[in-house]
C-alpha cells in the first residue's frame, strides 16, 4: 500500500521510544531518533503528507534543542516528544484508513514552538550571543587598554610552557599559510590551515585562563569561519587584519614567555580595542572607522595639560554624578581654559571631516570611468565638428572650450578614484621577504620608498604575482650567502629595496637587491647552450640581461623551495606587458641588481600617434615610437635572405609594410614616398611603413571583445576625435607577423 | 555500573598542549591509562593495534577531522560500539547535531573542568 513504509517508519520511532531507559533522551538515542525522523520527513515529503512532515520536522527541531540543552524544562520536552509520536501514529492510522488526515496539529505545533522558542527569537538570540563577547571585551579593553595576560600561580607551569612553544609555532604557520591564501584565495584548504591554529590556540588559552588571547583568537577564528562559509571573501584588508591579529597574539605569547623566564617585560603596545574594531568592520564589510583622537589626548599634544592632569581629570569625570565629559571636568578643575577645549574640539571635528570615507563597489567605479571615457570622446567629437569649427558665435566657442576643461577635469578626477597607494602591496612584499629569507636561511632586510605612490587598483592586482616572483628571485638568487657577502666586504645582512615613483607619465616600481648581481657569462653560456643565441652574436650587457626573459630560461643551479619552480621570468614579462609595461634591468657584479617595472599610469587611456594607411587609420602607442622619418631612396636596401631594410641614422632596421600585414591598398608603396615610423620592440627596432602621419591624440582604449581578443598585431580599438574607429597597433605582435610574412 | 578507572582512554587532538590539558584533567578525576593521537588517521591506526575503551576526540583536526573519525569508527564492525566523546569549541548547533546524528556518545564544550569531564564520562558509561 501507498503508506505502508511510512507507517513502518513511524512505528519504528514509537517502539524505540517505548524502550527508552527512564524519561530522558540521551545523546545516542537522540541521534537515532534524529536520523529516523530525517528519513520520515523525506518519505512524508514524497507522499505530500504535509501535516505529518510538519509534525516530524517539529519533533526533529525539538530533539536538537534537547541535545543542545536549550530546553529548560526537560520533563516538558520529553512529554512533548511523547505527544508528538502519538500524534504521528494517529496521522499514520488515518492515512491508512481514509487516505488523509483532517485532524488539528496546530495546537501541538504551537506547544513545540513555545518550548523551543519562536524561530525569530532564536536567531536574534544567536546573533546577540555572537556579538556580545566582542562588545564586552571591547569595553573591558577600553578601561584597560593594554589588558595584558600575566602569569599567575594557579596556572600549570608546564602546560603554559608547552602552550607558548606550540602557540608560537602555530602562529608562524599561520603567517606562511596566509601568503598561500593570498595567492590562492579560493582554496578551502588554505582557509582551514589558518582557521585551525587559531582555533587550537583559543581552545587551550581557555583552559589556561588567558582570556585576552582566547578572545582575540576567537574573533579571528570567527572571521575565518565566515570566509570558510563564503560569507566573506578574501581581500587585502582581511589578510592584513589577520596578519595584525596574529602579530598581536604573538606579542602576547612572547610577553608571557618573558614573564615566565623572569625577564623584564614592557607593557604591550598593542591597541586591542582598535584591533577588535577593525576586525568587526572587516567582518561587516564596512570601511575602517576613522580613528578619532580623543579630546584628552589632543589637549596633551597641544601642551595644554600634562598626562597626569589628564588621568586625574578622567578619574574625576567618571566619579562625578552624572558623569562629566572630560573637557568639562578639566575646565571645572581649572586645568584648561574653555578656549583650549573648544579649539581641540574643533580640531577633532576637522579630523573626522578630513578622512571620512565611503565604500563603493568597484564595478560601479569601473562603469563610471568607462562612461567618462565615452564623454571625453563625445566631447572631442563635438569640438571637431565642422559646424563648431566654422562657427562665429563667441558664446558657443566659449561654452565648448569650457566643456573641454570640465571634461578633462572630470576624467582626471574619475581616474583618481581607482587609484590606491602601493603601500599595502609593499607591506605584503616586506613580509614575503621576511618569510622567504627565513626559509632560505639568509639574513635579509627590506627598505621601502615611495609607499604613497598611487596606481590603478586594477593594475595593483595584476601586478601582484609578477612582483611576488621578482621578490622571490631577489631573495633566492639575488642576495648572496653570508659567507660570500663577508668575503666581498659587504654587510652580512642583505637588503632588498622596493621603490615606487612617477616618471614622465609612468609609474615605476623598482626591486633592487645588494646581492651578487647578474652573471653575464653564466647567462650567455646558458643561452648559447639552449640555442637561444649564437656565441658570435654581438650582445650588449643589456641584451644579455634580457635573455633571462626568454621562455625556458632559468639560471638557478639548484631548484629550491623558493624559486625555480618552472615559472620563469618570461611569465613575469608577459604579465608586465599585459599591463603595457616594460622591464629594465640594471646590474653590477657583486653590487646587486635592479629590476625596474615601468607602467603607464592608467590602463584606460593611451597617448597615440594616428597614422593613415590607404583609407584606414591606426593608432601607434607613443611609448613605442622612437622616431619618424621620410627615408631617402638610397637608404632603402633589399638584402637577400634578410629582407627589406632601411638605414636610419646609420642603423639598418627591417622594414615592415603595414599594408601587407593588414591586406589593404596603400597610397604609396615606395618607402621614399611614404613615411616610416621607427618603433621599438623587445628585440630591437623596426620601421613601419605608413602613408601619412595625422595627429597625436589621447585615446580611450576599448577592448575588441572576446572574439578578437587574441588577434595578433592589434591590442584594441579606440574611437577617435572625428568619431571614426581606429585600431591600436601592438608592436610585438606586428613584429611576429612580419617575421612570418618575411 | 562501576567505572573501571583503569580503562584505556584515547585522546585525539592535533594540538599537543591540548592533549596534555585533557590528560591532566583526566588524571585529576582518577583516569591514568591514557594514550594520545594527533589526528583521526593516527587514532584509527591505534584503535586497530590496541584495545581502547573510550575515545575523547577534538573536532577540528587536519588530515581527518573529528566528525570523519567518528563516522569511520561507527562504520567499523569492531569499533562501532566504542564510547566516543566529542570535544567542541562552542555548542554550535550544526556541529553538535551533525555529531549526534553520526552516533556520538556525548559532546563537551571547551573549556571544561575536570568535574564536567568526569560527569560526561560517567553518563556515557552508565548507559552501556
Amino acid at each position: 500500500m501507498k503508506y505502508d513504509s511510512l507507517i513502518k517508519s513511524i512505528d519504528g520511532i514509537a517502539s524505540d521510544f517505548l524502550f527508552l531507559d527512564g524519561r530522558e533522551i540521551d545523546v545516542p538515542a537522540a541521534g537515532e531518533f534524529l536520523n529516523r525522523l530525517d528519513g520520515l520527513i523525506k518519505e512524508a515529503e514524497a507522499l505530500e503528507t504535509d501535516r505529518l512532515k510538519r509534525v516530524a520536522s517539529g519533533l526533529s527541531n525539538l530533539l536538537e534543542k534537547i541535545v543542545l540543552e536549550r530546553i529548560e524544562d526537560e520533563e516538558a520536552g520529553f512529554a512533548a516528544f511523547e505527544k508528538g509520536i502519538t500524534l504521528m501514529q494517529e496521522i499514520g492510522d488515518s492515512l491508512k484508513n481514509t487516505g488523509g488526515y483532517e485532524g488539528d496539529i496546530e495546537s501541538f505545533m504551537e506547544s513545540i514552538a513555545v518550548l523551543t522558542g519562536e524561530q525569530r527569537a532564536i536567531s536574534s538570540e544567536v546573533i546577540a550571543e555572537e556579538q556580545l563577547p566582542v562588545e564586552e571585551s571591547a569595553e573591558i579593553s577600553q578601561q584597560e587598554p593594554q589588558a595584558p595576560e600575566t602569569v599567575d600561580e594557579t596556572q600549570d607551569e608546564s602546560l603554559l610552557r608547552d602552550f607558548i612553544i606550540e602557540g608560537l609555532e602555530y602562529i608562524d604557520e599561520i603567517e606562511v599559510n596566509l601568503l598561500n591564501l593570498e595567492q590562492d584565495p579560493e582554496n578551502p584548504d588554505c582557509v582551514n590551515a589558518i582557521f585551525r591554529p587559531f582555533h587550537s590556540i583559543k581552545g587551550v588559552a581557555g583552559f589556561l585562563n588567558l582570556e585576552t588571547i582566547q578572545g582575540i583568537a576567537h574573533i579571528l577564528e570567527s572571521l575565518l569561519d565566515s570566509v570558510r562559509n563564503n560569507r566573506l571573501s578574501v581581500s587585502s584588508p582581511l589578510i592584513d587584519i589577520i596578519l595584525d591579529g596574529a602579530d598581536a597574539l604573538k606579542a602576547m605569547i612572547v610577553k608571557l614567555k618573558n614573564e615566565m623566564e623572569g625577564k623584564p617585560t614592557e607593557p604591550l603596545e598593542i591597541d586591542l580595542a582598535a584591533l577588535r574594531r577593525r576586525i568587526k568592520s572587516v567582518e561587516q564589510g564596512t570601511p575602517d572607522t576613522v580613528e578619532v583622537k580623543k579630546l584628552g589626548e589632543m589637549l596633551v599634544e597641544d601642551g595644554a595639560i600634562t598626562e597626569e592632569n589628564l588621568d586625574q581629570g578622567l578619574e574625576s569625570a567618571q566619579q562625578s554624578i552624572p558623569p562629566k565629559k572630560i573637557g568639562e571636568a578639566l575646565m571645572s578643575e581649572g586645568k584648561v581654559t574653555p578656549k583650549q577645549v573648544s579649539q581641540a574640539l574643533r580640531k577633532q571635528k576637522e579630523q573626522v571631516a578630513d578622512t571620512a570615507v565611503i565604500r563603493v563597489d568597484i564595478k560601479k567605479l569601473d562603469d563610471l570611468i568607462d562612461t567618462v571615457g565615452e564623454l571625453v570622446i563625445t566631447q572631442s567629437m563635438i569640438k571637431q565638428n565642422s559646424f563648431i569649427l566654422s562657427n562665429s558665435d563667441i558664446r558657443l566657442s566659449r561654452d565648448v572650450s569650457r566643456l573641454t576643461t570640465i571634461t578633462s577635469e572630470l576624467q582626471r578626477t574619475s581616474a583618481s578614484l581607482r587609484m590606491v597607494p602601493i603601500k599595502q602591496t609593499f607591506q605584503r612584499m616586506s613580509r614575503l621577504v621576511r618569510d622567504l629569507s627565513r626559509d632560505a636561511g639568509k639574513q635579509v632586510g627590506v627598505v621601502t620608498e615611495g609607499e604613497d605612490t598611487e596606481m590603478d587598483r586594477n593594475m595593483v592586482e595584476e601586478m601582484y604575482n609578477p612582483l611576488v616572483h621578482m621578490v622571490r628571485n631577489a631573495v633566492d638568487h639575488g642576495i648572496d650567502s653570508s659567507e660570500a657577502r663577508i668575503k666581498a666586504g659587504k654587510p652580512e645582512k642583505g637588503m632588498v629595496k622596493l621603490r615606487a615613483f612617477h616618471r614622465g607619465g609612468n609609474i615605476v616600481i623598482e626591486i633592487s637587491d645588494d646581492g651578487r648581481g647578474l652573471d653575464k657569462d653564466v647567462i650567455l653560456k646558458k643561452a648559447v647552450e639552449k640555442g637561444l643565441v649564437n656565441r658570435s652574436d654581438d650582445l650588449s650587457d643589456h641584451d644579455i640581461y634580457k635573455l633571462i626573459f626568454l621562455p625556458g630560461f632559468s639560471t638557478a643551479a639548484k631548484v629550491t623551495d623558493i624559486s625555480g619552480r618552472g615559472v620563469g621570468m618570461d611569465v613575469v614579462k608577459q604579465a608586465v606587458e599585459k599591463l603595457r609595461g616594460k622591464i629594465e634591468i640594471d646590474s653590477v657584479v657583486d653590487k646587486g641588481s635592479t629590476f625596474a617595472l615601468n607602467f603607464p599610469l592608467t590602463m584606460a587611456i593611451i597617448q597615440g600617434l594616428i597614422v593613415k594607411v590607404g583609407s584606414e587609420k591606426y593608432i601607434i602607442p607613443i611609448t613605442a615610437i622612437r622616431q619618424l622619418s621620410r627615408p631617402v631612396k638610397e637608404s632603402y636596401n633589399n638584402i637577400v635572405g634578410r629582407g627589406e631594410a632601411i638605414n636610419v641614422m646609420g642603423k639598418i632596421l627591417p622594414l615592415v609594410r603595414l599594408y601587407k600585414i593588414f591586406d589593404i591598398k596603400p597610397d604609396h608603396t615606395n618607402p621614399w614616398e611614404a613615411i616610416v615610423v621607427v618603433v621599438e620592440g623587445e628585440h630591437g627596432a623596426k620601421c613601419l611603413l605608413v602613408d601619412e602621419v595625422l595627429d597625436e591624440e589621447e585615446v580611450v582604449i576599448k577592448s575588441l571583445g572576446e572574439g578578437l581578443k587574441n588577434a595578433k598585431g592589434i591590442s584594441g580599438g579606440a574611437i577617435m576625435g572625428d568619431g571614426n574607429v581606429g585600431l591600436i597597433l601592438d608592436v610585438e605582435g606586428l613584429f611576429e607577423l612580419s617575421g612570418r610574412l618575411g | 555500573m562501576v567505572i573501571d578507572k583503569n580503562m584505556k582512554i584515547l585522546v585525539v587532538d592535533d594540538f599537543a598542549t591540548m592533549r596534555k590539558v585533557i590528560r591532566n584533567l583526566l588524571k585529576q578525576v582518577g583516569y591514568n591509562n591514557i594514550t594520545e593521537a594527533e589526528d583521526g588517521v593516527v587514532a584509527l591506526r591505534i584503535l586497530k593495534s590496541q584495545k581502547v575503551d573510550f575515545i575523547i576526540s577534538d573536532w577540528n583536526m587536519p588530515n581527518m577531522s573529528g566528525i570523519e573519525f567518528l563516522k569511520a569508527v561507527r562504520v567499523d564492525n569492531e569499533l562501532s560500539g566504542l564510547p566516543f566523546l566529542m570535544v567542541t569549541a562552542e555548542a554550535l548547533k550544526e556541529n553538535v547535531v551533525q555529531a549526534v546524528k553520526a552516533g556520538v556518545s556525548n559532546y563537551i564544550v571547551k573549556p571544561f573542568t575536570a568535574e564536567v569531564l568526569n560527569e560526561k564520562i560517567e553518563k556515557i558509561i552508565d548507559k552501556i
